[in-house]
């Protein structure tokens, strides 16, 4: 059987990865896509950490929840990316430029 | 105890009221009882809250039944009076806003009282799950608002900025408490609390970086310093009642969170101390928040985005409140309570005086805009002096006991560097709030300048009237309101 230790670090990774990604993407989609691997990092850790402690479903619960409130955010953060388009005819953040101090 | 659900009535009556008041729009069509209808609702949510405060939450009844992960306590019902009451003048001042810049749409005041509902549930929360889920409904209300006017790019932009950040802070602090869930094995609060005081647990790494995480999620929340980015774009490009909403309600239940985390979980001795703890890293993100706010406020053209800095500033003092907390534990707590009651009934009704100045096709943005409109238009301009000046903390003005008790708070607390800081800042601010009062009563337009002409409506007159009955309430007699608060902070 795998260590449940080896399911933190992948999930650590993921986090970190999908960090990076929003942080350098200039992709809206990209960066979207960013923090929805940061999300299921979040859902992993979760998960394995529930195996350590199988007396209760705690943490299955909590993702099976997240997943879904994450659904919700996506289809929000879409239909604001579809918007962006449709006026800009681009998804780059670097051509979100009309609010400056 | 019998089963009641009493102490959920508040939300009950939100939840409900937005799905009727959604099926009656759909029904009839008819757009202009839905913002008197909303505001309705919200207060009715508030009217329970206040019953139940005068019952005492201990008489509500069991409704661990109904809702396990909820707390009813006196906190709860202070935030569900404070975000009702904000969520009902905001749809009072879109009702005259949207109608008259032909946005008016029903979608509106549905997100408008769901957002509502979520930061209250946020609130209320004593669990993880129940946490996230008030954050979600609060915020993606929230990101919608910001983005209502879609064919708008500064909305749109505005709008997307605000979602990227919200959702990459919401991702930082639910990853911070999966960490804490393993450290501990529980998502209620309580349980990590306990979970944490046993043994070593707190000098592990999994819940240092955890607590890094969260602080982060939450500051970003708060809109602090270095993590402000989206906060003058997103308030600029909004609708200026979504703008109110943002500044008021939301910043109140990021606030109400942030304390309830705090307090519950990582209120232990080594968390609260100033040596191994979160004090010094808020101490300096308040310092920071309202240096940087206060100096880039002063430089801004558009009113709206002066109002956004300022917002930022006032999170600052905020912080400072919240800092304090550490050694005056309820007298700091209900300092910053008092704080966001003051602040709630300022900010929005400064924006619902900005929403009056402006008329369809010629909003009122810049300070040039309001050259003159003292004399022009006394009636309009006298509510929006009013309130910046109440923002700036002038006597016996409500924001300036806000500032009062907070400052007395972190003094009481041995923070006197802080507190100093705290007043410089507060006195530097006054500067751009004054401008705008320079621009109403002692510059006339330029000669050729597109002159403002105010609107009329009843609804944003009466949120203004109800803003500001309560701002000079919490100015002339603070005592009703603080004495809740400091109800609050004893606990109960």
């Amino acid at each position: 059987m795998i260590p449940v230790e080896h399911y933190i670090a992948l999930s650590a990774v993921l986090f970190v990865i999908g960090a990076i990604g929003f942080l350098v993407r200039r992709n809206i989609v990209l960066m979207l896509l960013g923090i929805e691997i940061m999300l299921n990092a979040v859902n992993l850790a979760l998960v394995a950490f529930n195996r350590m402690r199988p007396e209760a479903h705690t943490g299955q619960m909590l993702s099976f929840f997240l997943i879904a409130a994450e659904a919700a955010e996506l289809s929000i953060g879409l239909a604001l990316i579809l918007a962006f388009y449709r006026l800009k005819k681009t998804v780059r953040i670097d051509d979100a430029n009309l609010l400056r101090h | 105890m019998m089963p009641s659900l009493l102490a959920l009535m508040p939300m009950l009556v939100i939840g409900f009221g937005a799905l009727a008041l959604m099926l009656a729009e759909v029904v009839t069509e008819a757009k202009a009882g839905l913002s008197i209808g909303t505001a309705i609702v919200l207060l009715a949510a508030a009217a329970f809250a206040g019953a139940g405060w005068i019952a005492g939450p201990a008489n509500l009844g069991d409704a661990s039944v109904f809702a396990p992960w909820l707390v009813f306590d006196k906190f709860t019902l202070f935030f569900e009076m404070l975000l009702a009451l904000g969520g009902a003048l905001t749809a009072l001042v879109a009702g005259g806003y949207l109608r008259e810049h032909g946005l008016e749409r029903g979608e509106f005041y549905a997100i408008l009282s769901f957002a509502t509902l979520g930061a209250i549930m946020l609130v209320a929360a004593g669990d993880v799950l129940m946490l996230f889920i008030g954050l979600e409904t609060m915020s993606l209300g929230a990101y919608a608002l910001a983005g209502f006017r879609r064919g708008n790019p500064k909305s749109i932009e505005g709008a997307l900025k605000y979602f990227l950040l919200g959702s990459f802070a919401a991702a930082l602090m639910l990853f911070g408490f999966a960490l804490l869930y393993g450290a501990t094995g529980h998502t209620d609060l309580v349980g990590i609390r306990d979970g944490l005081a046993v043994g070593d647990a707190l000098r592990s790494p999994g819940v240092v970086v955890a607590l890094v995480l969260i602080l982060a999620g939450l500051v970003f929340k708060v809109s602090a310093v270095p993590f402000h980015m989206w906060t003058p774009d997103a308030y600029e490009g909004a609708p200026t009642p979504a703008t109110a909403f943002m500044a008021a309600s939301v910043k109140a239940g990021a606030f109400a969170m942030m304390l309830r985390i705090l307090l519950t979980c990582f209120g232990d001795e080594r968390s609260a101390s100033w040596a191994t703890g979160w004090p010094p890293v808020l101490a300096l993100l308040a310092v920071l928040t309202m240096t940087v706010a206060n100096l880039v406020a002063g430089r801004q053209e558009s009113v709206k985005r002066m109002l956004a800095y300022s917002s930022v500033a006032h999170a600052g003092y905020l912080l400072v409140g919240v800092v304090a907390t550490i050694r005056a534990p309820e007298q700091a707590t209900s300092a910053v309570l008092f704080y966001l009651a003051t602040y709630t009934v300022s900010t929005i009704g400064a924006f619902a005086a900005l929403v009056l100045c402006g008329s369809r096709g010629a909003e009122v943005v810049s300070y040039e805009d309001l050259a003159g409109l003292g004399r022009r238009n006394p009636a309009v301009a006298l509510p929006l002096a009013f309130f910046t000046l109440s923002l700036a903390g002038m006597p016996p003005m409500a924001g300036f006991f806000g500032k009062w008790f907070v400052f007395k708070a972190a003094m009481d607390a041995g923070l006197t560097g802080l507190t100093i800081l705290a007043f410089v800042n507060s006195v530097i601010g006054a500067y751009y709030y004054l401008k705008v009062l320079v621009f109403l009563y002692m510059r006339e337009p330029a000669v050729g300048a597109p002159i403002a002409k105010p609107m009329f409506s009843g609804e944003v007159a009466t949120a203004i009237v109800v803003c500001a009955f309560f701002a000079i309430l919490l100015g002339l007699t603070p005592g009703t309101v603080l004495d809740m608060a400091l109800a609050v902070g004893k606990g109960g």
